[in-house]
């Protein structure tokens, strides 16, 4: 089991669950999820708080069996089958992953267009974590 | 000054059984009416359908969660018995730290008891904005015949004293001591019903009756007054034994009678149906919604559409779109086999 | 070579020492040895690090006597899931070494090439003269759950973990990606673990020792679309140990040392999502321009090499962000032979990680291992001899690409 605290799960929420990123003071680009230095310019470690709109175009996927499902994803992958993960190209620039969920696997593809609702990660220590998937962009926001 | 709804959302899970599944698993089914239900998926709940509804009722009016005053959330099968769970629903949809929040969790009268809460909220604070969210997915043992009906969905209304899709022209509630019919200790992670049929039923048809029947003296209205009446559904047979003591017709009922499609959707059933009734309703019908929770207790509230203003998702587009699973898979999703 | 270049600037007071063996001249590899690898139930990491330190010792032409080793840099992850802290410290101390300079070199995967490059700059330092460069891995003590802990927190862990991945699942992500923007087949990915199961056959300590079929490759069960079965290197128990030394006194141990011509690491963001581009590993890309440079080389000059080849993408991204190829063309380079054991850049003759295995911390230094003995002649099996080599390359990755030792070693 990946043991991420608590505390460093919760620090995280702004993130997880309305997708808050970092525009850089100097350079303007925005860097989610955040560094202490920016990203694009490296010369920066000032920034202003963005709202992400949550959508983006998948740039790459896995489908994930059970092979390759990690011990916290497990009996989701038995329920459930195999599950895509993507790389998602926010529209404000920034690219992250995350699961895809809602959608049938044979149907997920590249450059689909998808945006980001709040749903169940995973249980550890008895608390429930919640975070962003992406859902196909058509299924309604 | 007039307050009521000026935004709307709905969700309902796309998986579906059908009633013929369990059949073949039990070799009955016993949700009367009922010929299939909605099912959560394995990465949902309450919270995170409650989050989606009040993103879409917030955007279908549309008015910016900094703009919620007052934030209610109603479900039986929370994730957490102690813990804040507006705190999450707040949080990730933008609303304001400040905001007050109300959990209303105890009987499927929470949906109608949020509804309330959030109308009392508009009259101190008549330009506020209050979001109402109600989402639910109610579990029983698999052994159990009330778990055949129990289904999975959410909705979620924006009250406010403006720019109005139906005002709210009353409310009246009864409260009373029974118990036997549908509960759950704190021991207790599924439901029980103890099955004393005629009983339970007498509870809910004098919960309802009171409440309803109370509200229109209250307002000086009939029966034929309301186009649409939507009444708890802990099935699709139930409404129409109301209904039919208090001279309301099946034709009333049939605009909100979505557990046909989905089950028993517990604190969410009287609010999605309440949004099945505004999407088929014309500007000038009356809505007629009456909740129960066992335990006892009803909230009646009456209604006035007056514009032609929609939610952009309808109740029929989600109840549409759908995949169905088998009941083994059934058993897997909702973590039945242990 | 300007003093204030930090990479050459120790190298320019050496470079005079022994011009013939490039700018680097100052190190030498004069012993190595590697348990086997495989699942070993009676073997913890003390048992296989001693392996490891034996073979290495019988390996040294002219004897070793252990008093020598004056430091050692241990390549390790997972500590054999008991030894939090001084993990280095406990498997010195079992081999016979209690009192030396240990450290505990962790760069995930490549803390075995990051070792190699630690004793280098211990020796070029003049800190020490002998110094040992290994690592250990004992994956197969822990039940399957925790092994999973493992494959997949040296990625990043917050959202590439959460988001349901191990390792398969990211290197897939590149792998099709891959596949997208430059047309690379299943047959490329398949073509790879054909040939370096092949050459695994013929190695007598790689953990698998078989051939397989292309057609089994292609056909094996799908672990993370697109990556099957048989693209997915195995976890493995095992250990290697290099002994290094300043060059000026390698013929005391042997009269033919391979010598240390430049070696580069550099890191990259964990996170996939994070990089400027999904296909290239930057740190590959850097790492062994750092070691060309020092080298005075180029990918040109490189007659084997051994690759890391956890998932088989990776073999074709280092074929790419070496400089072998182009990138994009990864899959014809491999389609055109060059890197089969008869064609002329021979990659992964020992059967790579997919065929060799995996042994987290040892991955490294076992391909220094393997290195050290391609380049003397003294392969262990010689139908898996590469003849007349003269310059190899051992590129290690930690991850999914954070971090990257690139180590070029030549006669």
């Amino acid at each position: 089991m990946a043991h991420v605290s608590v505390p460093m799960y919760w620090r995280t929420i702004p993130q997880r669950y309305r997708l808050v990123g970092q525009k850089c003071k100097k350079c303007g680009a925005v860097n989610f999820p955040p560094k202490g230095v920016c990203k694009y310019c490296s010369a920066s470690s000032e920034f202003d708080e963005v709202q992400l709109s949550g959508r983006g175009k998948i740039h790459t996927f896995v489908l994930i069996s059970a092979g390759g499902a990690p011990p916290e994803f497990a009996e989701q992958e038995k329920a459930g089958g195999q599950y895509p993960v993507a790389i998602v190209q926010l529209d404000e620039g920034p690219k992250v992953i995350g699961q895809v969920a809602d959608a049938d696997p044979k149907e997920v593809k590249i450059d689909m267009p998808v945006t980001a609702e709040l749903r169940k990660i995973y249980t550890e220590e008895g608390v429930i974590r919640y975070g962003f998937k992406f859902v196909p962009a058509t299924s309604g926001k | 000054m007039a307050v009521g709804i000026s935004g709307y959302g709905v969700y309902i899970p796309k998986l579906r059984i059908k009633r013929d599944d369990y059949a073949k698993a039990w070799g009955s089914f016993s949700a009367a009416g009922v010929s299939e239900k909605s099912v959560m998926g394995y990465d949902e709940d309450v919270l995170t359908s409650a989050a989606k509804v009040s993103r879409r009722a917030l955007e279908s009016v549309p008015l910016g969660p900094d703009k919620v005053s007052r934030f209610a959330l109603a479900s039986t099968s929370a994730p957490y018995i102690e813990k804040l769970l507006s705190g999450t629903v707040v949080v990730s949809v933008g609303i304001p730290n400040s905001t007050f929040t109300s959990d209303h969790t105890t009987s499927t009268r929470a949906g109608t008891e949020a509804f309330i809460a959030a109308a009392e909220h508009l009259a101190a604070n008549p330009s506020g904005n209050a979001l109402v969210a109600a989402a639910d997915a109610p579990r029983a043992s698999m052994w159990d015949s009330v778990e055949h009906g129990l289904g999975a969905g959410a909705a979620a209304l924006v009250l406010s004293g403006e720019n109005l899709i139906a005002e709210l022209e009353g409310y009246a509630s009864f409260a009373s001591e029974h118990f036997g019919e549908r509960f759950k200790t704190r021991e207790d992670e599924l439901l029980h019903d103890l099955s004393v049929k005629k009983f339970s039923e007498s509870s809910l048809i004098n919960s309802t009756t009171k409440a309803g029947t109370s509200l229109m003296k209250k307002l000086g209205r009939k029966p034929e007054d309301y186009q649409h009446v939507v009444i708890q559904q802990p099935d699709a047979r139930v409404p129409s034994t109301v209904a039919a003591r208090m001279n309301f017709t099946d034709a009333q009922l049939s605009s909100g009678l979505i557990s046909k499609m989905v089950g028993d959707l517990g604190a969410a059933s009287t609010i999605v149906g309440l949004a099945a009734a505004l999407d088929a309703s014309k500007v000038g019908d009356r809505i007629m919604v009456i909740s129960y929770g066992s335990g006892a207790g009803s909230d009646a509230l009456s209604l006035k559409v007056v514009s032609e203003r929609r939610a952009t998702v309808r109740v029929q587009e989600e109840l549409d779109r759908k995949e169905y699973i088998d009941y083994v898979k059934y058993l897997k999703i909702k973590g039945a086999i242990v | 070579m300007k003093e204030t270049d930090v990479s050459q600037g120790v190298l320019s007071r050496r470079s005079g020492l022994c011009p013939e063996v490039g700018c680097l001249g100052k190190v030498a590899i004069v012993g190595a040895g590697q348990s086997r690898y495989g699942e070993f139930p009676d073997k913890g990491i003390k048992e296989l690090f001693f392996d490891a330190f034996k073979d290495m010792a019988s390996s040294v032409d002219n004897g070793l006597d252990p008093k020598l080793i004056e430091s050692a840099y241990i390549g390790n992850l997972g500590s054999g899931g008991f030894q939090l802290g001084n993990m280095s410290a406990l498997v010195a101390e079992y081999a016979g070494l209690p009192h030396i300079n240990t450290m505990r070199i962790e760069n995930a995967c490549a803390s075995g090439g990051y070792a190699l490059v630690a004793a280098a700059m211990d020796v070029m330092s003049g800190t020490h003269k002998v110094v040992l460069a290994g690592g250990v891995e004992k994956m197969t003590d822990v039940s399957g759950m925790k092994q999973k802990y493992w494959l997949g927190v040296s990625g990043d862990t917050e959202y590439e973990r959460l988001a349901g991945t191990t390792f398969a699942g990211l290197y897939a992500l590149i792998a099709h990606r891959h596949m997208h923007e430059f047309g690379t087949k299943r047959e490329h990915l398949s073509g790879v673990a054909v040939k370096n199961h092949r050459n695994g056959s013929m190695n007598p300590k790689a953990q698998f020792q078989r051939e397989i079929t292309l057609e089994q490759a292609v056909k094996s069960p799908i672990v993370a679309y697109p990556l099957n079965l048989f693209d997915c290197c195995s976890t493995t128990d095992g250990a290697s140990a290099v002994l290094v030394c300043d060059a000026e006194i390698a013929k005391q141990f042997t009269d033919s040392p391979v010598y240390l011509a430049g070696f580069g690491t550099a890191s990259d963001y964990l996170a996939i999502h994070d990089r400027v581009s999904t296909v290239t590993l930057e740190g590959t890309r850097r790492a062994s321009a750092t070691a060309y440079k020092m080298a005075g080389l180029g990918p040109k000059d490189i007659q084997l090499a051994e690759v890391h080849d956890c998932f088989t993408i990776a073999e074709l991204l280092a074929y790419e962000d070496l400089g072998f190829c182009d990138k994009g063309k990864a899959g014809q380079y491999l389609d055109e032979g060059h890197t089969q054991l008869a064609g002329d850049k021979p990659v992964n003759a020992s059967g790579g990680l997919k065929s060799k295995g995996h042994p987290i911390g040892s991955t490294g230094t076992g391909q220094a291992y393997e290195m050290f003995h391609q380049l003397r002649g003294s392969v262990q099996k010689p139908a898996r001899q590469v003849k007349g080599a003269e310059i190899g390359l051992v590129h290690n990755v930690g991850g999914s690409g954070g971090t990257v030792a690139v180590s070029i070693m030549r006669r």
